[in-house]
């Protein structure tokens, strides 16, 4: 057995160093398309990271009718915290309101110079469980709250979580069906290549049928040739992609730079360039059975 | 060894290429298969290598029904067999020593035991001596005791041999020879066909002689014989 593999291996070998054009040529195919979908595979991993963290801060606020009694506000304070959803909640009076714009404006708080402090309204800051922080389930603690008459509007962000939602959605979407296409594509041609590096070695598979060469030896070192051809285009993919997100960084402007620093931007998780180049080796496996099937028969 | 009951031969839209065969050689035998260009010779020898499925007749090799041709049978077939072309089908840009140790590593010999064995083989066919020169680099015959060698690294009961000295001269046509006889002589069955009459004229041994597909044997004493 040990040998047997030592001999499909040291084929494997022999026909991609006899065959150099036609192999580089697979690997930069298969490296190419690897390259584009990591690409969209990155971009969308820290969009996705960048929703979970602003999801992460994602809170309502229900702003209450003016006019309400402390003791209304204590008993609907103590509802709210009730509903189904809702992780706790604070109460945010027109004072505590102006405090926090006047902390925010900083400098040219004097603008709030003579506004009366009533102008704005009280408010439940409402903190939401985790499992209730996207942009679906959300709306299941809104539509509770719709249900209090006492609340004037409720506020929650809604349109620019469902947008990056669906940005990230259709990024995601986009990613599989390019990945599937690239699948079908990568297939259809590197079997093809294969083809060609089978005819350009049509004398040894004639002299191993002749011989007896059993099929295994006939046809292991060319999927030993795929899987190597995958890997390798599948850490040439994932080293492209590693230096382009270096350059990335290094050529876009400082106030940009500034602005990602706070932004937690991420290269793929080792498990997830594991599964890349076992998904490169495994279409360039797949590649090598298609044409092994169709022009290694035994004759 | 090798058992064939009527055996036809046909391609679509063609005309018969063997046409009721039946044949018995036993083992230990030389047999020459003897007859002209088209008579059907070369099918005959790949439908007993397993290239060529017959259209109707039954076929055993060494005790294999090889009639129902299925992909592990023939592998396995083979291995039983050796194989001789007359265009030696050989690796030219390889030593004659890659050659073989090819031929016996995709047989799924270890190296040691390729390197042991190919000596062996290639001492067999007076090429010990050539084993680092490349193929190119040797005659028609010498090519052609390479081919024989590697037949042999599974040291095969049976040996196959199309036209082997149809690109051979005078002498190196009696060199290869020499060495089929000698295979003979250790017991091994050979099934040589040659178009070549007086090749066949020079040695003692059975002929079964086709012409057009059918069998039109003659005796050494003459008789024609419709079939075995």
């Amino acid at each position: 057995m040990i040998s047997f593999l030592q001999y499909a291996m040291r084929q494997a070998f022999q026909n991609i160093r006899r065959n150099l054009f036609p192999n580089l040529t697979t690997i930069g195919i298969i490296g190419i398309s690897i390259l584009i979908f990591s690409a969209l595979t990155l971009i969308s991993l820290n969009l996705s990271s960048f929703l979970k963290i602003w999801e992460d801060k994602i809170e309502v606020i229900a702003y209450l009718k003016k006019g309400i009694a402390l003791r209304e506000v204590e008993n609907l304070l103590r509802k709210t915290r009730q509903l189904e959803g809702v992780e706790g909640v604070k109460y945010v009076s027109p004072f505590d309101a102006m405090a926090f714009l006047e902390s925010k404006l900083g400098n040219q708080k004097n603008l709030l110079h003579g506004i009366q402090i009533g102008v704005l309204p009280p408010s439940f800051e409402i903190e939401l469980k985790k499992e209730f922080r996207n942009s679906t389930r959300i709306k299941e603690v809104v539509f509770q709250l719709k249900q209090f008459p006492q609340f004037e509007e409720i506020q929650y962000g809604q349109e620019w979580v469902e947008t990056f939602s669906a940005l990230v959605h259709i990024l995601q979407l986009t990613q599989w069906i390019l990945g599937g296409l690239f699948i079908i594509g990568i297939v259809f041609i590197t079997s093809n290549i294969f083809q060609l590096t089978i005819s350009s070695r049509h004398e040894e598979v004639e002299i191993m049928q002749l011989v007896g060469a059993s099929p295994a030896f006939l046809r292991v070192p060319f999927y030993m040739e795929g899987v190597l051809q995958g890997l390798l285009g599948g850490g040439v993919a994932i080293f492209l992609l590693y230096l382009l997100n270096k350059i990335f960084f290094l050529y876009i402007p400082l106030p940009i730079q500034a602005w990602l620093a706070r932004v937690p931007i991420q290269f793929l998780p080792p498990t997830m360039i594991f599964w890349i180049l076992m998904g490169g080796m495994g279409l360039g496996f797949f590649s090598s059975f298609v044409a092994s099937m169709r022009f290694l028969r035994y004759t | 060894m090798i058992q064939m009951n009527h055996v036809s031969k046909n391609y679509p839209d063609q005309v018969f290429v063997l046409s009721d065969i039946s044949l018995e050689i036993l083992s230990g035998e030389f047999v020459f298969i003897a007859g002209p260009n088209g008579s059907g010779k070369t099918t005959l020898l790949r439908i007993l290598f397993g290239a060529e499925r017959p259209s109707s007749g039954e076929v055993v090799v060494n005790g294999m029904n090889i009639t129902e041709r299925g992909f592990d049978k023939v592998y396995a077939l083979r291995k039983t067999m050796g194989i001789v072309f007359q265009d030696v089908k050989l690796l030219k840009d390889r030593t004659v020593n890659e050659n073989i140790l090819f031929a016996l590593e995709v047989t799924g010999h270890s190296r040691r035991e390729a390197r042991h064995r190919a000596s062996e083989v290639l001492s067999r066919v007076g090429l010990q001596e050539r084993e680092r020169d490349l193929i190119l680099n040797l005659s028609g015959g010498e090519q052609q005791r390479v081919a024989i060698a590697r037949a042999l690294i599974n040291d095969p009961p049976l040996l196959l041999a199309d036209e082997p000295t149809g690109n051979l001269d005078g002498q190196m046509t009696m060199d290869v020879m020499g060495i089929f006889t000698g295979l003979h002589r250790n017991g091994t069955t050979i099934v040589f066909a040659t178009r070549d009459v007086d090749l066949v004229k020079r040695y003692p041994h059975r002929i079964i002689s086709l012409s057009e597909g059918r069998r039109v044997d003659a005796r050494k004493d003459g008789e024609v014989r419709a079939g075995e």
